[in-house]
């Protein structure tokens, strides 16, 4: 008690006494845990615990029969009569969009004469109790009538009401017979018997997937060898909840990655945590000398100054919780984006805080503070009492040793370099992080020499063009230096991660842009209105691409179908198209750089494919291996014949001719559309004519031009997160540097008083100390882009491609660097208004004879 | 006309609510040439009085004439321009810049004022005060004396009307202490200037030509030799 006593007294009373600079830290701190907490909570909620409406809908059921392209229904009627105790749920599961509008919400086809039946088990509890909602007949009078849905309560409509559904590129009109509720977390969705849906969807004779419920006995797994055996070869029994899992490990390097750059923040804070303790110890160093000379042990007084960044980091976590959790809503959001753009559709599920992500801000913060304020503790621990007491404050500087540190960051420098050539581990880029974690450190110890070598150089220039000011500025920050590099290395660590995404960014944004360029030769894209997403396909209805090749001006239209399949437990896209369309391409987009055409050839009519770079990275398969695809009812090998770059998905994808597909997946329904226009025809007059073809069914009609600008949008859109966390780590950064231009002015407020004895006029002072403020983000922004530039490298060739395996072209995006850098120097200058106001306030007359 | 004239001035501060009365009604004229030694018991106004005369704080009541200005007539920017133009200062723990040289030093007056050739005058100043061939030393690297002769040299360096010295010699050793003594004495004879040094040793003051002493932020006596 007594030490808690001392320590309130001596550490935490002095805190108090700088309330500004005091607030400034622990609101670095709160931020970096903010961010962390918001990413993880946030990637809970966009990814990590979604269970779509498909299976929040799905009952409670043990195993899941799916195959590529459907089943056939009569494999859910030989299920029926095994002589198993089994319950057997087929259904119909797609996605249609309210007309009116224009939600998105699951479709369900169930089979609910079996679920109507008395004596069968019900497998939607929920659907029957929609009896009680408001439908005052029998639910299951109007099973029979082909325009029968049933609607979840929260979407709004009441039994007997109308509503009109986009079903791929139809609108179709229905009436909803009853609404079953969907408080408890479940989304709602739009319920039709199962040969409705087959009839809306056109997919007579086949179902997306058949539940099964099993006795417990003799086991799952026994459950499942039975059944593969009476199954089709292509057909596959899992446990329910296998695809929810697929997904999940497909979007682990998603969550990973985006949990990696919210700790930049974290890094951040840590250098100024570290500042700040390191400014105590100086600022205590005759304190510490008394303390220790009347019976304080160095265990206390490192004690006393690790719990003194302790009261930080509790302080930082405490308001960095609810902060989080605020910014979790907006996280959620744009993690969604990116995760419906690439991944897969999925809802994001409710924010929740739970006790563990307390622990895990509150650990964060205190362990992040103790861990950083060590050194500077261990330092003020070893003070020897006489010496302290005798010299009283000591400079920072003495005890920079630049050239030691300087061969330091030469040896983290290579080590990082070795790192960033080591494989991937688990399908992780541990050793890239590694690399890019020994390159921010290898820059951190090259800072003080760099710091020293640069402030020498511009020290009389800076005289020369700016006055005395700039060049008092420029000495003082030479002075400090160990305080000087530590601020700008944490500035710099903020500007280097900025760079080194902007780079990375918008290398991939000119990737993309090229790549597109490629591979959008077509003058016209149709696609259905139906709800779309990266697993998501809804097709256009068999005919109308014949009936837009027969019009004139048409040269040529291309068909691409795709749909989604499970591929050694992960998700992947199956496509096909008409091979025999002519396209023109500049490049090879084959990794063997053979010409398209000649790859092409081999895929027409033969069971060879060509699968995209992500498929090869996450399945280690390249040109020239087999795969075997489970198609419909069978299992077929196909050759790899090449390898293409692909940047539209991250699933993985495998492309086939059409005619091949057709053999497997019979169902001719393309999922969109290559429309070419005869050079001699004039587009806006071929447009209109597709246009009237196509009337009555709801399509898209892109220009090329447009999709690639909606493609664009989209891939903004995707990585305004990234940008979103790096903003907060330079503002973190920015405050460290207000908080300790603070504690710069107060620790020489003498000279300031003094200068203005010697004649300084007040704007003078305040000059110098934005002219400090404006040197500290000169030399954070140049260290920042050098680093930057480096980490960069590290991102696009090590962290990207062991991640998501995308060939990035590096590419300098000059404009938007220049503008971000910009934006940081002049909020470094901002930061330093009020540390100058406060100098220019101090009374001259009570500091200079302050001792 | 006396270069400095305090008439009839008084000055008030607030301590924890309580007014202190730090000067009372104190009227004195020094004049060019002069070398005024202020003398009393800690707290008896001697800072105080330097302070006002060094256009660094206003008085309560009466008036401070600087070389006939008022400085109750100016605000900030111009209390700044007259320091600038007429006063120099020299303090008891030396007040050097250690990131600066001794050049660096002595010329910041200069150069802080806008002012051309400081290095000239620096070097000229060094010579005044015997430290010829020291001006790229840090003051780190400088004894005691020196230091406050560069001190004294940063104070003549724009020539000013008034040096004012607060316990000029409290942090150095008798002999080193009676060296800077002898310095500002010949060096406000040599350059007519009136200086105004706050002591509590009578050693020093008996150097002075005009002693003046304080008590209870009055003039108890003055002795002009």
């Amino acid at each position: 008690m007594p030490l808690f006593l001392l320590f309130y007294r001596l550490m935490v009373r002095p805190l108090l006494r700088e309330p500004v600079r005091t607030s400034l830290t622990i609101l670095a701190i709160a931020l970096g845990v903010a961010v962390v907490l918001a990413i993880d909570l946030a990637g809970g909620a966009a990814t990590g615990s979604f269970r779509s409406s498909l299976e929040t809908l799905a009952g409670d059921n043990d195993l899941e029969v799916t195959a590529s392209g459907g089943i056939p229904e009569n494999v859910a009627g030989a299920l029926a009569t095994l002589p198993y105790p089994i319950r057997v749920a087929p259904r119909i599961e797609d996605y249609v969009v309210i007309a009116g509008t224009r939600k998105s919400l699951p479709l369900i086809g169930l089979d609910l004469v079996a679920e109507g039946s008395a004596n069968a088990p019900s497998e939607s509890p929920k659907l029957a109790e929609s009896r009680t909602q408001g439908a005052s007949e029998n639910v299951f009078e109007h099973l029979g009538d082909a325009d029968s849905v049933w609607v979840g309560s929260s979407a709004g409509y009441k039994a007997g009401d109308r509503i009109e559904l986009l079903l791929n590129d139809l609108v179709r009109s229905y009436t909803v017979r009853g609404v079953y509720p969907d408080s408890n977390g479940n989304e709602s969705a739009i319920v039709m018997d199962i040969a409705t849906a087959q009839h809306a969807l056109a997919r007579l004779g086949r179902v997306d997937r058949i539940l099964l419920k099993v006795p417990e006995i003799p086991g799952l797994e026994i459950w499942q060898q039975r059944l593969r055996a009476v199954l089709p070869a292509g057909v596959e029994v899992r446990p329910q909840g296998a695809g929810t899992n697929e997904n999940r490990r497909m979007l682990a390097a998603f969550r990973w990655n985006l949990r990696l750059l919210s700790y930049i923040s974290l890094v951040v804070g840590a250098f100024l945590i570290y500042n700040t303790i390191s400014v105590s110890v100086v600022r205590r160093r005759a304190e510490i000398g008394i303390v220790r000379a009347l019976g304080a042990s160095r265990g206390i007084i490192l004690s006393a100054f690790v719990g003194e960044a302790a009261c930080f980091g509790l302080a930082g976590a405490l308001i960095g919780l609810p902060f989080g959790r605020f910014m979790a809503t907006g996280a959620v959001r744009l993690m969604a984006v990116t995760v419906q753009s690439l991944y897969v559709s999925s809802r994001p599920g409710s924010i929740e805080l739970s006790p563990a992500s307390v622990v895990l801000a509150l650990a964060i913060g205190v362990g992040v503070a103790a861990a950083s304020a060590y050194s500077p503790a261990r330092e003020a621990s070893l003070v020897s009492p006489a010496e302290a007491m005798a010299r009283g404050r000591r400079e920072y500087d003495v005890r920079v040793h630049k050239l030691r540190d300087f061969w330091i960051a030469l040896v983290l420098g290579l080590a990082a370099a070795a790192a960033s050539r080591a494989p991937a581990v688990a399908g992780k880029p541990l050793f890239g992080y590694l690399a890019a974690t020994l390159l921010v450190a290898a820059s951190a110890f090259a800072m003080p020499a760099l710091v020293d070598a640069l402030t020498s150089l511009s020290s009389q220039l800076l005289g020369k063009l700016f006055g005395v000011e700039a060049k008092l500025a420029s000495r003082s920050l030479a002075a400090s230096l160990r305080r000087t590099s530590v601020l700008v290395g944490a500035l710099s660590t903020a500007i280097a991660m900025m760079t080194a995404v902007g780079i990375m960014v918008g290398s991939f944004r000119q990737t993309v842009m090229i790549w597109m360029g490629d591979q959008l030769p077509a003058d016209l894209y149709l696609r259905p209105a139906g709800s779309a997403a990266a697993d998501r396909h809804p097709t256009v209805s068999f005919g109308l691409a014949e009936e837009l090749a027969k019009l004139p001006g048409v040269a040529a239209v291309e068909r691409l179908r795709i749909y989604e399949i499970s591929f050694e437990g992960m998700p992947a896209s199956l496509a096909s198209a008409d091979l025999n369309v002519q396209r023109s391409h500049q490049d090879s987009d084959f990794f063997s750089g053979r010409p398209k055409e000649q790859v092409l050839a081999e895929l027409r009519e033969s069971n060879a494919v060509v699968v995209s770079e992500p498929f090869t990275y996450k399945h280690h398969k390249k040109a020239g291996d087999s795969i075997t695809l489970s198609l419909g009812e069978t299992k077929a090998t196909f050759r790899i014949a090449d390898v293409y770059y692909d940047y539209s998905s991250e699933r993985g994808s495998i492309l086939m001719d059409r005619k091949t597909m057709l053999r497997y997946l019979p169902d001719p329904a393309p999922s969109n559309l290559a429309i070419y226009i005869s050079p001699d025809a004039q587009v806006e007059k071929v447009r209109a004519a597709i246009e009237k073809a196509a009337a009555g069914r709801r399509v898209l009609l892109f220009s090329n031009r447009d999709l690639r600008a909606e493609a664009i949008r989209i891939f903004d859109r995707t990585f305004a997160i990234t940008y979103a966390l790096e903003a907060v780590a330079v503002v973190v950064a920015v405050m460290g540097i207000a908080g300790a231009l603070l504690a710069l002015v107060i620790d020489r407020r003498r000279e300031l008083g003094l200068l203005r004895f010697l004649g300084a006029a007040t704007g003078q002072v305040r000059k110098l100390i934005l002219v400090e403020a404006g040197l500290l983000g000169l030399l954070a922004n140049l260290a920042g882009i050098a680093l930057g530039f480096v980490l960069s490298l590290v991102l696009i060739y090590v962290v990207n491609k062991q991640s998501f395996g995308w060939t990035i072209r590096f590419h300098w995006p000059v404009q938007i660097l220049l503008g971000a850098l910009t934006v940081v120097y002049v909020a470094t200058v901002l930061a330093g208004l009020y540390p100058a106001q406060v100098a220019v306030r101090l009374n001259p007359l009570e500091v200079v004879h302050e001792e | 006309m006396p270069i400095l004239s305090l008439q009839n001035v008084s000055k008030d501060y607030l301590t924890d609510g309580q007014p202190v009365h730090a000067l009372n009604g104190l009227t004195l004229n020094v004049e060019r040439g002069e070398f005024v030694a202020l003398v009393g018991r800690s707290g008896c106004g001697k800072s105080t009085l330097l302070n006002l005369a060094g256009a660094m704080d206003f008085p309560t009541s009466g008036q401070v004439l600087l070389d006939g200005v008022s400085t109750s007539s100016l605000n900030d920017s111009g209390l700044t321009q007259l320091r600038r133009a007429k006063v120099g200062f020299v303090f008891q723990s030396f007040q050097l810049l250690h990131t600066l040289t001794v050049f660096e030093n002595v010329e910041l007056p200069l150069l802080l004022a806008g002012k051309p050739r400081a290095r000239e005058a620096a070097r000229e100043r060094l010579a005044w005060v015997e430290l010829d061939g020291l001006g790229d030393r840090l003051p780190h690297q400088l004894s005691g004396g020196q230091m406050q002769r560069v001190a004294i040299a940063r104070a003549l360096i724009h020539s000013p009307n008034i040096l004012l010295a607060d316990e000029p010699t409290g942090n150095l050793d008798n002999t080193t202490g009676n060296v800077i003594l002898e310095l500002l004495q010949r060096l406000t004879r040599e350059q007519d200037t009136a200086t105004i040094m706050a002591t509590h040793s009578l050693e020093a003051a008996s150097l002075a030509s005009t002693v003046v002493r304080l008590r209870d932020g009055t003039i108890e006596e003055i002795t002009r030799r």
